[in-house]
């Protein structure tokens, strides 16, 4: 289904509503995707990034518009060729969405099963050649010696590679990401990005990933996308841009109250976690650091 | 930002007239439902009980009777020993007790051995069955509404049934198969609990694996084997333990239609006579004593498979994987060689164990199977269709027919069952009021008091309350009273287990900040424990409900009156006209019964 002429993903005038909802997740959103191109949605909680990545591989129907992926309309596809289709289409959650009580390997091995008839249970159910093809993506990933262990014994930041690996098992010519880092710390979290891009790379991948930090999308992406309420608010290349710039374009277009105070909302929950964060690690020397400050202000009153 | 306050209200009115204008809003419907549902069962188990009639005549006739029974069991006859009697002097026994060697042990072993066997060769063809069926009867896995409803269907037809019904027909239909139908008829039976409970642990799963997995391409069968099956293997597996449990009470009731194992050497033993009756209450042990270490066996590999998550960090694995991690790198140079030495997977402990469980378990089905040896030919040939269809030949199914009862006698049978079902979970609930608040941790006054009352509803719990209900029957002479009454205390064994974890799962902040403000325990617990678990209470009290009036229809079958005595009496008479029609019967009650549970726990979520 190659054709290098195609984007990878045409949308055009995409609208999504939720029965019983009354305001569109999505409305009027266009976008071509070209192969090898490397895309950052972003945009607030809300703001409609993960319904359009789930129309990309079909996960949702769309209300008015199209979605081409790969040269195909999603919406008409069904039962094998859909599934076939979706088998080109890695896909990142941001829960990682790994199957805890499975070994990590057997969880890497679910990234093939399109590619086989009937279900398998057991990592001898699978063909010796796609176990020793998923060994490989965990080596790539870096975490094979866990290769036999449950996969909910591990740490976010590996069940990340886990489903980055299960991915790579499917051999995709996209990858759609979203939020992939959300729940990651920030140290597990730049190696995540960096990991996706090296493979990205390797593989001239057609990426588009979901993002809420700017900085983060910056520095990685090649373009980025902004949505707001449904719609494409902003679309450019990154080449030369800086985060004001950014700040400033996404400023202007978040105008209403309702969005200041989601912003504002959005920016406490960022500092509560950090604030926590910092107090988990700190929790041993804590105490002394807060006698010590209260010891520094009475000096200066005195 | 802008903040617009809300303009001050007019302070023209006093605070009376404010205070009288505050809304009111209803109350909430699960609040109406759950205190509507308490009322209902009070009234309508004290009802119950005036009808069943405990007075004190009957009280009288009781010591009699248990005197009597007392007086003929006694000498126990334990296998190994024969007791001779001897009219001596003046009319009175003389008895005497002597060895007459290991035979007669043997043989009780050996009934032992086949009671257990079918088991568990039932117990695995219902956990087999059980999955395609929960698979459709689960919201997230069904295919189809259609599929969805006939798989629900299918489980509560499979639970209202009874045993010995199942149990009967087949062994006409199969005429001379042997302990075949029993199998069957267990496993068919079982699918009904297992694959209800299954279907909720279905629907309690993590969506996100599967919807990843249906992402990279999978199929529906690979989406739940893949994702959603490793998520309930433990839930299934202790469903399973649990019903293996339930099956052994329940080989006791299919002796009295004619099932080989410890059920029939009860029933013989009551129908032979004095010589007979020296034997049953060793019996009653010795079954009494099978399904307390059954119960032990079975609770402690649950307990291991859903508490135990192993975490790779034990001694052993740790050991394990420092010597991999050297061997990698000595060897693991390049991607290659790295992969190559990871392609076996190492023999690490946590390997071994479920290596070992998974064939041990393999082998003691397979060995029941062999031991038992069922005609599984009989499966596909050799139905005997026209017996049964023939109208002519009198064991016809249709027209179903009540016989030569009328409706009137057929609903004061029901209405006996109803009112042993209803009596029961009275009893049981007052009790487990005690019993249960008082096992849990936030509510006892102290550990002491908490284990002891812990214990003691772990102990009810071991006592199989089928067993216990045929010895009361046996001994009082009564049966719907004696019935209701061995119910409602074995009811305590799970309704105080359940109110006493619900109890603990209450989040306790509020707790703490009742005591903060100085409140007695009894404050605390009735101002915030009691309302705070009160929708699982009730939810329990429905689920003891619907297991009282399937226990109370298959005790009629021992004794116990009710719409039992009439399936047992069509059953004796292979009038299957009759059994269809007290089986459809008894479905309506069960059915009744569920879907008042399922509408009140749907309005207590």
């Amino acid at each position: 289904m190659t054709h290098s002429d195609t984007p990878a993903v045409r949308i055009t005038d995409l609208g999504k509503t939720y029965p019983g909802t009354k305001s569109p997740a999505l409305s009027g959103v266009s976008l071509d995707v070209h192969r090898g191109q490397i895309v950052v949605l972003l945009g607030l909680s809300g703001s409609g990034k993960s319904t359009l990545l789930r129309h990309i591989n079909g996960l949702e129907t769309p209300t008015t518009g199209r979605v081409e992926t790969l040269g195909r309309d999603v919406a008409q596809q069904r039962g094998r060729e859909l599934r076939a289709l979706r088998g080109h289409i890695g896909f990142i959650f941001q829960q990682f969405e790994i199957v805890g009580p499975l070994t990590v390997l057997e969880n890497v091995l679910t990234g093939a099963l399109s590619s086989l008839r009937g279900p398998r249970v057991g990592i001898w159910t699978y063909p010796k050649e796609l176990r020793r093809k998923a060994l490989e993506h965990l080596d790539r990933v870096g975490i094979l010696e866990r290769a036999y262990q449950r996969a909910d014994t591990l740490s976010g930041g590996q069940q990340q590679r886990v489903a980055i690996a299960r991915a790579l098992m499917q051999d995709p010519e996209i990858l759609l990401a979203d939020e992939p880092v959300a729940s990651l710390d920030p140290e597990s979290s730049s190696q995540v990005m960096a990991l996706i891009r090296e493979i990205a790379a390797e593989r001239s991948l057609t990426v588009v990933c979901s993002l809420h930090q700017v900085d983060l999308a910056l520095g990685w992406g090649d373009r980025i996308v902004g949505l707001r309420g449904g719609e494409v608010v902003l679309d450019t290349p990154t080449d030369g841009l800086t985060k004001d710039q950014v700040m400033e374009i996404y400023g202007r277009v978040a105008t209403t109250t309702g969005e200041l105070a989601a912003i504002e909302q959005e920016l406490a929950g960022v500092r509560d976690a950090l604030l926590s964060e910092e107090l988990r690690k700190e929790s041993g020397q804590y105490s002394d650091v807060d006698t010590s400050d209260v010891d520094a202000s009475g000096g200066e009153r005195r | 930002m802008t903040v617009t306050a809300a303009p001050p209200a007019p302070r023209t009115t006093s605070i009376a007239d404010r205070i009288a204008a505050v809304p009111r809003p209803r109350p909430r419907l699960s609040t109406i439902v759950s205190y509507a549902t308490i009322a209902v069962i009070g009234v309508l188990g004290f009802a119950s009980f005036l009808g069943l009639d405990y007075s004190l005549k009957s009280i009288e006739t009781t010591g009699i009777n248990l005197a009597r029974f007392i007086g003929m069991a006694t000498p126990m006859q334990w296998p190994g020993w024969e007791v001779t009697a001897v009219v001596g002097e003046g009319g009175a026994k003389i008895f005497t007790t002597s060895w007459v060697g290991l035979d007669p042990i043997l043989h009780m072993v050996e009934i032992i051995l086949i009671t257990l066997a079918l088991v568990v060769t039932g117990t695995a063809i219902a956990a087999v069955l059980s999955i395609p069926v929960a698979y459709g009867a689960a919201r997230n896995t069904s295919p189809h509404p259609l599929v969805l409803a006939l798989c629900r269907g299918l489980g509560v037809v499979a639970r209202a049934v009874p045993e010995p019904a199942i149990v009967v027909f087949l062994a006409f239909l199969w005429f001379g198969a042997g302990i075949l139908p029993a199998i069957v008829a267990v496993g068919l039976h079982s699918v009904g609990m297992i694959s209800k409970m299954f279907a909720d642990a279905i629907e309690q799963t993590d969506e996100g694996p599967r919807t990843a997995i249906r992402s990279t391409g999978g199929t529906r069968p690979q989406q739940f084997w893949s994702g959603i099956f490793p998520q309930v293997l433990p839930a299934w597996v202790a469903v399973v333990l649990h019903r293996a449990d339930i099956n052994l009470r329940g080989t006791v009731i299919l002796g009295y239609v004619g099932v080989m194992g410890i059920g029939a050497e009860l029933n013989g033993a009551l129908h032979a006579g004095p010589a007979g009756m020296r034997r049953v209450i060793p019996i009653v042990i010795i079954i009494i004593l099978l399904c307390v270490v059954f119960e032990i066996v079975s609770s402690s590999l649950r307990a291991k498979l859903l508490n135990v998550r192993p975490t790779g960090k034990g001694v052993g694995d740790t050991v394990v994987r420092n010597v991999l991690r050297a061997k990698d790198a000595r060897v693991a140079a390049t991607s290659a060689e790295r992969v190559e030495a990871a392609i076996r997977r190492p023999w690490d402990r946590g390997r071994v164990g479920s290596a070992v469980w998974v064939w041990v378990t393999v082998a003691i089905v397979g060995a029941s199977f062999v031991y038992l040896q069922p005609d599984v030919t009989r499966i596909v040939s050799d139905w005997r269709f026209d017996q049964v269809h023939n109208a002519e030949l009198g064991r016809s199914v249709w027209p179903l027919n009540f016989g030569s009862r009328d409706w009137d006698t057929v609903l004061a049978a029901v209405l006996v069952t109803v009112q042993v079902a209803f009596a029961a979970t009275l009893m049981g609930a007052l009790l487990s009021l005690v019993v249960g608040p008082m096992s849990a941790r936030n509510v006892a006054p102290n550990s002491a008091v908490r284990n002891f009352f812990r214990g003691l509803a772990l102990f009810i719990r071991a006592i199989p309350d089928l067993v216990v209900a045929i010895l009361f029957i046996i001994a009082t002479g009564f049966g719907p009273q004696a019935a209701a009454l061995a119910l409602g205390i074995g009811g305590v064994g799970l309704l105080a287990k359940l109110i006493g974890d619900s109890m603990e799962e209450v989040p306790n902040g509020p707790e703490r900040a009742l005591a903060a403000t100085g409140g007695t325990r009894m404050q605390v617990f009735f101002a915030s424990t009691v309302p705070m678990s009160m929708p699982s209470t009730v939810g329990h009290l429905m689920y003891l409900l619907e297991q009282n009036i399937r226990s109370a229809t298959v005790l009629g079958i021992v004794g116990g009156g009710g719409i039992g005595f009439l399936l047992l009496n069509a059953l004796n008479g292979r009038n299957f006209d009759q059994v269809g029609a007290f089986v459809v019967v008894i479905i309506g009650m069960v059915v009744v019964v569920e879907t008042a549970g399922i509408l009140i726990r749907r309005t207590l979520r």
